[in-house]
């Protein structure tokens, strides 16, 4: 399997959503199952395809990230449906999906095999996949802040209660993502923790989140500053995972940069 | 709340005062045994708050979310501006450039540890199967973050450069001061594997390591795979690379953390603790 071939399974897999995203819509059940799980499987197959024949896990550079984001997004989506039976999740997830598959046509990265020995470890594929998934949940807890916001009295509690479950299952990936970087890190480097620029941004995101949660234990009332407080956290998240590239106090000191010639 | 954010205030002014009047933090004073009886002392004045919350308003107050929040609020902004300014090692540097030796910074993140830990005493106590998860979250965090600033100063980080064929016992600090960490390591030979473009693939040094109890232990050390020998843990450290893959040395990192097992009882507890989170502490879905 090489990118070549990406487009291919991509169109596949984002034709497949768009369908299920229409019989959800159509209110049609076994239908939407049927098609975005296909649409998974034919997008998954291309993640496995580029795994076999890089003979790596396709975890390495931002063009491979954004690939696994892309298949979370779906994901996420059928098991928010399953849950809560909203219409409209799907046709999000699925445009969102495409955007990133967009990026990853236009701006494909390089994918070469090689992969240096830092990487080399069994802690690579958890860390950066439960990462990779968090934020997928929680950029839909994103969208669903910004639509509470703008609608404001028009929110109904079933949408508080989505967000809410968004995040708690989003924010207990970030904690794997982030504690299963800590034990590689000690196998790796000699220390769990060291206050690199992409560990300082990861504990920042990560207090965000639980100032969300413990605000919404503490005054269920205040949910739109809830909401502000989830549009900084994710700020704070696009920081650690690709804005801390461009931040002037992370250049050459993290240690975090693979896809860096 | 706003009882929480004139307490973050007040410490923000209190760790200003001692960050001019004694300097930033040095962390090497809490070297073993200080770091164990600032413990005993942490562990006191966790139970003597705990003991009085009848008593006092205050101690009551502080192990609840009202509390939490703005705790949060304000580690979480100083953390975010940690990443925004760049970080330097050094003596004489702008206080924010040292977040980590910064008072107010310290300060802040202490009063979290100890309302956590706090909540986590007060659920403990009321001790119920339903609190498990509670507990594991709050003493999670408390018992890993307190360890690994308590044991930082403890931590020995030594650097071996062994040449084939001759076991070597001296390594050096990050100052250069040589130090003898009671084992020998003697390279047999060290591997360096490319892929077809030209980048590393595998660093690897097949070692015997000789302990001053008696041990001879065989094995290879490479990156991501260290070696544990006698409580250190040996690392694929360097080599010389004006001669690749005919190094005539391998460079180990030499690591020993005596608060590391508590640490890692921290961690597993907070990953226990993120299961629970989405499995029984998120709220139960709503259906129209």
């Amino acid at each position: 399997m090489s990118w070549d071939s990406f487009i291919w399974f991509a169109l596949g897999a984002v034709l497949l959503w768009a369908a299920g995203a229409f019989f959800a819509w159509k209110e049609k059940k076994a239908l939407v199952y049927l098609c975005t799980l296909t649409g998974i499987a034919v997008f998954f197959a291309f993640i496995l395809g580029m795994w076999i024949s890089l003979e790596r896990p396709p975890l390495r550079t931002m063009g491979e990230t954004r690939l696994w984001y892309s298949f979370f997004l779906p994901v996420a989506g059928i098991i928010v449906y399953s849950r809560w039976r909203y219409k409209w999740i799907l046709s999000f997830s699925t445009m969102l999906s495409f955007v990133f598959i967009c990026v990853n046509l236009f701006k494909p990265g390089i994918h070469s095999k090689s992969l240096m020995p830092a990487l080399q470890s069994p802690w690579f594929a958890p860390h950066v996949i439960v990462y990779m998934f968090s934020y997928a949940l929680l950029g839909a807890a994103t969208v669903m802040a910004v639509y509470m916001l703008i609608r404001k009295d028009k929110t109904t509690e079933k949408e508080i209660n989505l967000t809410d479950n968004l995040v708690y299952v989003g924010l207990a990936f970030l904690t794997f993502g982030m504690l299963f970087g800590a034990l590689w890190a000690k196998e790796a480097w000699g220390s769990y923790w060291t206050w690199d620029p992409k560990e300082t941004w990861a504990a920042a995101t990560w207090l965000c989140y639980l100032v969300y949660l413990h605000l919404r234990k503490a005054k269920p009332a205040e949910w739109r500053t809830a909401c502000v407080i989830l549009l900084v956290s994710f700020v704070c998240l696009q920081i650690c995972w690709w804005g801390i590239n461009y931040l002037p106090s992370a250049q050459g000191l993290s240690i975090h940069t693979y896809n860096v010639k | 709340m706003k009882e929480g954010f004139l307490i973050g205030g007040g410490l923000l002014v209190v760790g200003l005062l001692l960050q001019i009047t004694l300097g930033p933090i040095d962390w090497s004073l809490l070297a073993w045994p200080v770091n164990l009886v600032l413990l005993v002392l942490v562990l006191a004045a966790v139970g003597i708050l705990y003991a009085l919350r009848r008593k006092v308003y205050a101690f009551e107050w502080m192990m609840h979310t009202g509390a939490a929040v703005p705790c949060l609020i304000f580690a979480a902004t100083l953390t975010i501006l940690m990443g925004l300014l760049p970080q330097v090692k050094g003596e004489s540097v702008p206080w924010l450039s040292q977040m980590l030796r910064f008072w107010p910074f310290v300060l802040i993140w202490t009063w979290m540890m100890v309302i956590s830990a706090l909540a986590a005493l007060n659920h403990l106590l009321r001790w119920k199967v339903r609190e498990i998860p509670f507990i594991l979250n709050h003493l999670g965090v408390v018992v890993a973050i307190v360890a690994a600033t308590l044991g930082n100063a403890d931590i020995q980080s030594l650097q071996l450069t062994a040449f084939t064929g001759e076991p070597e016992w001296r390594a050096l600090d990050d100052a250069g001061m040589v130090h003898e960490p009671g084992l020998a390591i003697e390279l047999h030979q060290f591997t360096l594997e490319e892929y077809d473009d030209g980048t590393p693939k595998r660093f690897a040094s097949d070692i015997t390591v000789y302990t001053e109890d008696g041990k001879n232990v065989r094995g290879t050390v490479e990156v991501n795979k260290p070696l544990k020998v006698n409580g250190w843990k040996i690392y694929q450290y360097g080599y010389d690379v004006r001669y690749g893959a005919e190094s005539p040395y391998s460079v180990f990192q030499l690591v020993r953390d005596p608060w590391i097992p508590w640490v890692y009882i921290g961690i597993f507890m907070m990953i226990a603790g993120a299961l629970c989170l989405m499995l029984f502490m998120a709220p139960k879905p709503m259906k129209s």
